[in-house]
């Protein structure tokens, strides 16, 4: 990385020391000036360096877990216990078949499922909520505000007896509609927040605009509104995503076979007598990939959602 | 209290084609008050920054009292700086804003208190030391970043456009203090700005740039007697001076029907110099409003009255180069004439400019030129 | 006058109105089973013994504060929520200052230290129980051998700091974006002045990039406590709690109660208890919130 930079480096020094090569006494004072100013810019690359291999390192520390996993589920069993641990192995697809033969896949469908229908209808819900919340504020905005950050402050815990028992009754109990509902009140305050400060970001002269045009509400909001936040919506919908995903206390709780999730499908592998690490790898590969990818595209918004758009 | 040189002095920005400062050279005296003006990305704050250590110099170098500044790090240049956004220090109070240079230097805290103090009384301060700035004004944040400036006592202080933030009457206001306490502290000052006005009242001298070079490096009346070209003469003066191609003739410049005459050995220069045409710089004070007929005849577009005068804006009748020469007068009488009226202007008090048609650099006599020739 | 308020009660409602689903709907599934949970912890109920309903009072909550092992479940909720949060917001800030400064692939290391964070929280206790913990097979023990040490049980001699460090791996990142979206920022001007004012790289960072840090910092510290307030698959699958409640925190142990001790009316109790001592940083992490939604405003 520093091969280019540094061939400028010589270039410009070249150029630098051409005007005054004309008698040695000149060249030789030049010289003398351009030292310090190497040595800082030297100084100053050599630092840089460090420092970029040292987050580098940090990265592979961190990832490599998630590496060794990925690793793994393309090893045969036998490749998957060794001491030392292998690092070069014939890769196979076998894991990956044998996962998706023990019904692996219906669970990522029903992970699938509960996670778009929760999304969507905490969309639904949420953006007219934060959009009477934000642009066009109704009275008493902060206690509505206060009310559904406090939500998110209630440990889940709390409240799962409850549920438990009103499910069962009800004969929801193993439904994939249960975990929708819930999924939907788990994410609804953390949309309404992250939206609102989306829509925050919108000056409000831009209705007042749009009706001074002669649009109607619902037509300024849908042609001029809607358009710039949505990528505030997209970013909304891929935190919703990654949390219902992940979801996991009600999931083991209130499901059993037919609406299993995916997390809740890895259950299965330490109950076992013997433990398949390579099959075990391979679905957990599968049951994270969805959620690392969204978490990947949605980076730069993440911190805002986790926030709750207090931080930009 | 300290003398500055930049010595053919570039800073050259990563991926950039052109330097953002081009070799530049200038001599400030101890004590002087110099103003680096120019419009957008003409490299005048990149060139205060590398005074202050805030960019590399990569080529040629900058002293401060003769000393080599390339890889001294800004804190060890003793040099104070007040930011556009006076980046004042928001966690800390304005008196510990203030003191931060101080303590940064070991002084101890009684020490510094009273040092502090010190300066907010010449500020007017006195009552805000305590605060925070996010609970001051705009005028008050600028003067809590005067103060951080001056209380350290520096070799140099370093000004990128203290005053832009400020309302217009402020700003006029703080533009006179600054200037009078730069004279009372005698402090060599480096000052950036964008407004020409601010140049013209503040500068001891004023360096003009453009695209990271420097123009012309002068007084200011001579700024505005004797731009070195017609950039330098178009932005220095407000209204800007009339620039208009013209015709050159045996006696003068033609511009519409009549000429302007010009001294012999200017004809002479420019008949040496094999130019038909030229570009002139009138400026709108240079410009008298008479009668149509009597002057270049001209017709309205426009009227400004500011109360004391009055601008004419218009545009050549006569115009063989189509109706874009535009032309702009001041005259002292209220309602010169009316939108669409055809009324002369005559080229009254001073000598017309007259600069190159392509290279836009001034065209002067023997004598001119050997007066102002140094400016470059 | 009349008119107006009439009017303006309308407008009133036509701006209510988008609101309300989401208002009842959060009600609904948020508010209506706590009021339940209290309610049930005033009884005695045992789900397979039929019949069992009865009003109790305060009974419940009498044993849960006399059960011994529900005491050392609270010590190890506070243990692993200030252990993780701290030790997680400083390699967080560690690697937020890494990450705050330009070099070659910054984005791909950015997106490799976030990808912990995004990991399936029980697929990432389980890789850190097999893959990486195993006395045998494991990397940790590979990765120490040179250090002397053999094939270590990790998690069944420390089986609490094994869960905290699946969960420290976990919200590391957290802590580093929210500190990196703080130094990121910070103005660069402010920094600039403390460098003409002669402050050195650790004087720049303690005087003025920390107390610009502080309000980041302390709203991953409340926000990660809430979050991991709620901890349970990891405890799940690395331990189950164990042995006996060694590793298990408040919501292991009630989901034991409820669900295998099938005690709804003690596990109901524990759920108010565990509310009522969040209440305070939920206080705090509310607070920090509403500070910085209401100094955006200001702003704006």
């Amino acid at each position: 990385m520093t091969d280019p930079a540094l061939s400028g480096d010589t270039t410009s020094a070249t150029v630098r020391d051409t005007p005054v090569a004309g008698s040695a006494a000149q060249s030789r004072s030049s010289a003398d000036e351009t030292r310090p100013r190497q040595r800082a810019r030297r100084k100053h690359r050599g630092a840089a360096v460090i420092w970029a291999v040292l987050a580098w390192l940090a990265a592979l520390v961190f990832f490599f877990p998630v590496l060794w996993m990925v690793l793994t589920a393309f090893k045969y069993e036998r490749a998957a216990y060794t001491d030392p641990p292998t690092l070069w192995f014939s890769p196979t697809l076998e894991q990956f078949q044998a996962v998706l033969a023990s019904g692996v896949g219906t669970t990522l469908l029903n992970s699938a499922f509960a996670t778009l229908v929760s999304t969507t209808c905490v969309l639904v819900l949420g953006i007219p909520a934060a959009f009477a919340l934000s642009l066009r504020p109704v009275k008493k905005t902060k206690d509505v505000l206060f009310f559904f950050l406090s939500t998110k402050m209630l440990p889940i815990v709390a409240v799962i007896v409850p549920l438990y028992v009103i499910v069962n009754r009800i004969g929801l109990l193993d439904n994939i509609w249960t975990l929708i509902i819930l999924y939907t009140g788990m994410n609804l305050p953390i949309a309404i927040w992250m939206m609102r400060s989306f829509f925050l970001e919108v000056p409000a002269e831009l209705l007042e605009a749009a009706s001074m045009d002669g649009a109607s509400l619902w037509t300024a909001v849908r042609r001029v509104i809607l358009p710039l936040v949505s990528p505030g919506i997209a970013a909304t919908a891929l935190i919703c995503v990654i949390f219902s995903w992940n979801e996991f206390f009600f999931a083991v709780n209130l499901t059993a076979v037919r609406a299993q999730t995916a997390p809740v499908s890895l259950v299965g592998f330490i109950t076992g007598e013997g433990l398949f690490w390579a099959r075990l790898s391979a679905a957990s590969t599968l049951a994270a990939l969805p959620v690392v990818i969204a978490g990947w595209v949605a980076q730069n918004k993440l911190v805002r959602g986790l926030s709750f758009g207090a931080i930009k | 209290m300290a003398t500055i040189a930049y010595q053919t002095a570039s800073c050259l920005y990563e991926g950039a084609a052109n330097p953002a400062v081009d070799r530049l050279t200038l001599e400030v005296d101890d004590g002087e008050f110099i103003v680096l003006v120019g419009p957008s990305g003409s490299g005048k704050s990149t060139a205060l920054r590398m005074l202050a250590g805030l960019e590399d110099i990569d080529e040629g170098n900058i002293t401060i009292n003769g000393k080599d500044m390339v890889g001294v790090p800004s804190k060890d240049r003793d040099i104070a700086m007040v930011f556009q956004n006076y980046a004042l220090y928001p966690s800390m109070t304005v008196a510990e804003n203030m003191g931060f240079a101080l303590k940064m230097r070991g002084v101890p805290a009684g020490e510094r208190r009273r040092q502090v103090e010190q300066a907010a009384e010449l500020l007017d301060l006195s009552d805000f030391l305590d605060r925070k700035p996010a609970k001051l004004s705009g005028g008050q944040r600028q003067r809590v970043a005067m103060g951080r400036a001056i209380v350290r006592e520096p070799q140099v202080f370093c000004m990128d456009e203290p005053l832009s933030n400020l309302d217009a009457k402020l700003r006029v206001q703080t533009r006179t203090q600054i200037a009078a306490l730069q004279r009372r502290l005698g402090t060599t000052t480096v000052y950036v700005t964008h407004d020409q006005v601010e140049a013209m009242t503040m500068g001891d001298r004023v360096a003009v740039l453009k695209d990271g070079k420097l123009q012309q490096f002068a007084a200011p009346t001579e700024l505005y007697d004797a731009p070195v070209n017609a950039f330098v003469a178009g932005f220095i003066g407000s209204p800007a001076m009339n620039l208009v191609p013209a015709l050159v003739t045996s006696e003068g410049v033609q511009l519409g029907e009549s000429t302007l005459p010009l001294e012999r050995d200017r004809l002479a220069a420019l008949h040496r110099q094999e130019l038909s045409s030229v570009t002139v710089g009138l400026r709108p004070e240079q410009l008298e409003v008479v009668p149509a007929g009597q002057g270049i005849d001209v017709r309205i577009d426009l009227v400004e009255e500011l109360g004391s005068e009055s601008y004419v804006h218009a545009h050549l009748v006569d115009d063989r180069g189509g109706a874009s020469t535009r032309l702009v007068a001041r005259s002292h009488r209220r309602a010169p004439g009316r939108l669409g009226e055809t009324i002369g202007l005559r080229h009254g008090a001073g000598s017309v400019h007259v600069f190159h048609p392509d290279t836009g650099a001034r065209i002067d006599g023997e004598e001119m030129s050997a007066r102002v020739g140094t400016g470059v | 006058m009349t008119k107006h308020s009439t009017l303006s009660r309308a407008e009133g409602w036509r701006r209510r109105a988008p609101l309300l689903p989401a208002l009842l709907f959060t009600i609904l599934v948020t508010q209506v089973p706590f009021l339940l949970t209290v309610y049930y912890s005033t009884h005695s109920w045992n789900l397979v013994r039929p019949g069992s309903w009865e009003f109790v009072g305060l009974q419940n909550y009498l044993y849960v504060f006399r059960d011994s092992q529900f005491r050392e479940v609270a010590m190890n909720t506070v243990i692993l929520i200030v252990g993780t949060v701290l030790i997680s917001a400083l390699l967080g800030l560690g690697l937020a200052l890494l990450l705050n400064r330009s070099f070659r692939g910054r984005g791909v290391v950015r997106t490799l230290l976030i990808t912990p964070f995004l990991i399936t929280p029980v697929a990432g206790a389980l890789l850190w129980k097999t893959a990486m913990f195993d006395p045998v097979f494991g990397i940790v023990n590979f990765v120490l051998q040179p250090f002397g040490v053999g094939n270590f049980a990790w998690v069944s001699q420390f089986p609490l700091a094994t869960v905290m460090v699946d969960l420290i791996w976990r919200w590391t990142p957290f802590m580093m974006l929210l500190i990196l979206a703080g130094l990121q920022s910070m103005p660069e001007d402010v920094l600039e002045a403390g460098r003409v004012d002669g402050a050195g790289p650790i004087a720049l960072f303690r005087e003025l990039t920390l107390p610009h840090l502080r309000r980041f910092i302390e709203l991953g510290v409340v926000l990660g406590a809430i979050y991991l307030v709620n901890t349970f698959g990891a405890i799940y699958m690395m331990t189950s709690g164990g042995p006996g409640v060694e590793s298990a925190n408040l919501p292991f142990y009630i989901y034991q109660r409820a669900f295998l001790g099938f005690e709804v009316g003690q596990a109901a109790a524990m759920g108010v208890v565990t509310v009522a001592a969040t209440i305070v940083i939920a206080m705090l992490a509310l607070r920090l919130i509403f500070k910085s939604f209401m100094g955006a405003q200001e702003a704006a």
